[in-house]
């Protein structure tokens, strides 16, 4: 796996796009310096299986990472995320947020591990994985992993896997909000914390309308 | 009156929630200007009617019709239903994380007017009225920006109910025991809304379990229901009946 180092207090940036003309695996390998920062993004677009696989080292002190991504399978894709977040040395944070919707007979799985030495005191580390099931024929797996040698932390862990609420559903339609446009609006504000977060804002409206336009690609399955 | 006035027949409806019966058998015509009040005990069967005119999935007509303008409301979905003119004013208001008043709004009023062949309302036009109904049920400018009944307050959701009705212009309006959780300043402002959308072309169905609501917008025809049936119809003296008698007394 490529290794990307950031330096003592640098910051590194980054938004990764697999679609349909690339899919295939990504891996990354960050190691992050003291009081250096990290915001990475993986966006998986309709029709791109893939299997991805992140890994994060804080290895000085201060460090803090920001993980988050969005996968979209509306047909027949396999998506695999791996996360791994290793706390080695104190006063580091990492927040993850991955959310993923699957329709037709897609399957993705996450799977998360968070690791934090009996040395990295202080550490905080949060991860979040959400889904939203579409169809019958899908499935999706989540199975977050928490490893905590150290003994003043603050960790937490959410998982879920869920369907699009109907409350919210006949709501929009009663005011003449169409079905497949009802369900499209609960499916962009479903991702839309993780698109938010994009720092650079020219990617973030990139990802933003990319990410509409796929998920406009779920009414037709 | 001519049959040409009517707006709503609802004729022997029977609809049940799972394998509940809940109408059993509701007759009931509205004409264009009136203003009906449907009250009742609760579990009457008051918010089933409000339901299964809306079309929300999971109720279930086993019997019975309603025409609304000429058309079979009943095959209908709910999305065609506020296109012809309909609009219900949940009890319960449903929160909708993640979406703006405007966009909510501006998806709802554009999927109307691509219904009627019309085009989309340009950015500026669509502010303007947002302003303008905004400003009707009192409304801050910040709400535009808020999500959909997110952190609302009950009588905040209330008159948010109430502009969206005042976007949408229905042509029936269901008030669906829109007074329950209101202070009395909520309840004046969402009454007031209420009576200045009231044209002689347009009708309302008041449901409430109180008096409260009808002391603002007077009913020109009262109903009462009780288990499923509607066991008296009069005109609005009816109202301070059941406030003396209660509903126990009228069978």
């Amino acid at each position: 796996m490529p290794v990307t180092a950031v330096a003592a207090g640098e910051s590194l940036n980054r938004s990764i796009v697999i679609g349909r003309e690339d899919p295939g695996d990504c891996l990354l390998h960050v190691v992050m310096a003291a009081d250096s920062h990290l915001d990475l993004s993986v966006i998986v677009l309709p029709g791109a299986s893939s299997r991805v696989n992140l890994r994060v080292d804080m290895e000085g002190p201060g460090a803090e990472a920001y993980i988050s991504g969005i996968y979209l399978c509306p047909g027949a894709e396999e998506v695999s995320i791996r996360t791994d977040v290793n706390h080695k040395v104190p006063h580091c944070v990492s927040r993850q947020l991955f959310k993923g919707i699957a329709g037709g007979t897609a399957k993705t799985d996450f799977y998360g591990k968070i690791v934090v030495a009996q040395d990295a005191q202080k550490t905080e580390a949060y991860q979040e994985n959400h889904n939203l099931l579409i169809s019958d024929s899908a499935r999706m797996d989540t199975r977050p992993q928490l490893e905590i040698y150290a003994d003043d932390v603050k960790c937490s862990h959410g998982a879920t896997v869920g369907r699009l609420n109907e409350d919210e559903q006949f709501y929009m339609r009663s005011r003449g909000i169409p079905e497949s446009e009802a369900m499209t609006l609960q499916m962009l504000s479903f991702i839309s914390p993780v698109i938010g977060h994009i720092p650079d804002i020219q990617t973030r409206e990139n990802v933003s309308r990319i990410a509409e336009q796929a998920i406009r690609s779920f009414r037709e399955v | 009156m001519s049959e040409s006035n009517i707006l709503l027949k609802i004729e022997g409806l029977h609809a049940r929630v799972e394998d509940k019966e809940i109408l059993k058998g509701v007759d009931l015509t509205i004409r264009k200007g009136e203003i009906h009040a449907v009250m009742g005990p609760n579990g009457a069967g008051k918010s089933t009617l409000s339901a299964v005119l809306a079309g929300k999935p999971n109720f279930t007509v086993t019997e019975g019709a309603v025409t609304f303008m000429g058309k079979d409301l009943l095959k209908m979905t709910p999305e065609e239903r506020s296109w012809a003119g309909i609009f219900l004013s949940f009890q319960y208001p449903v929160e909708i994380p993640g979406v703006t008043i405007t966009s909510f709004m501006k998806t709802a009023v554009n999927a109307r007017r691509q219904s009627e062949g019309k085009e989309s309302l340009k950015a500026g036009e669509f502010l303007k009225l947002m302003k303008e109904k905004m400003a009707f049920v009192q409304m801050k400018p910040e709400f535009s920006k808020r999500e959909v009944n997110v952190g609302f307050s009950g009588g905040e959701k209330k008159r948010n109910e109430i502009f969206q009705m005042a976007m949408l212009d229905p042509v029936l309006s269901i008030l669906d025991e829109t007074d329950s959780g209101l202070d009395v300043d909520a309840l004046r402002i969402v009454a007031n809304g209420v009576n200045a959308l009231h044209t002689p072309e347009k009708s309302a169905i008041i449901i409430t379990h109180y008096q409260r609501l009808l002391e603002y917008i007077v009913p020109d025809v009262v109903h009462v229901l009780k288990n499923g049936r509607i066991v008296r119809t009069a005109g609005k003296e009816l109202v301070a009946e059941i406030e003396e008698k209660g509903y126990d007394s009228i069978n």
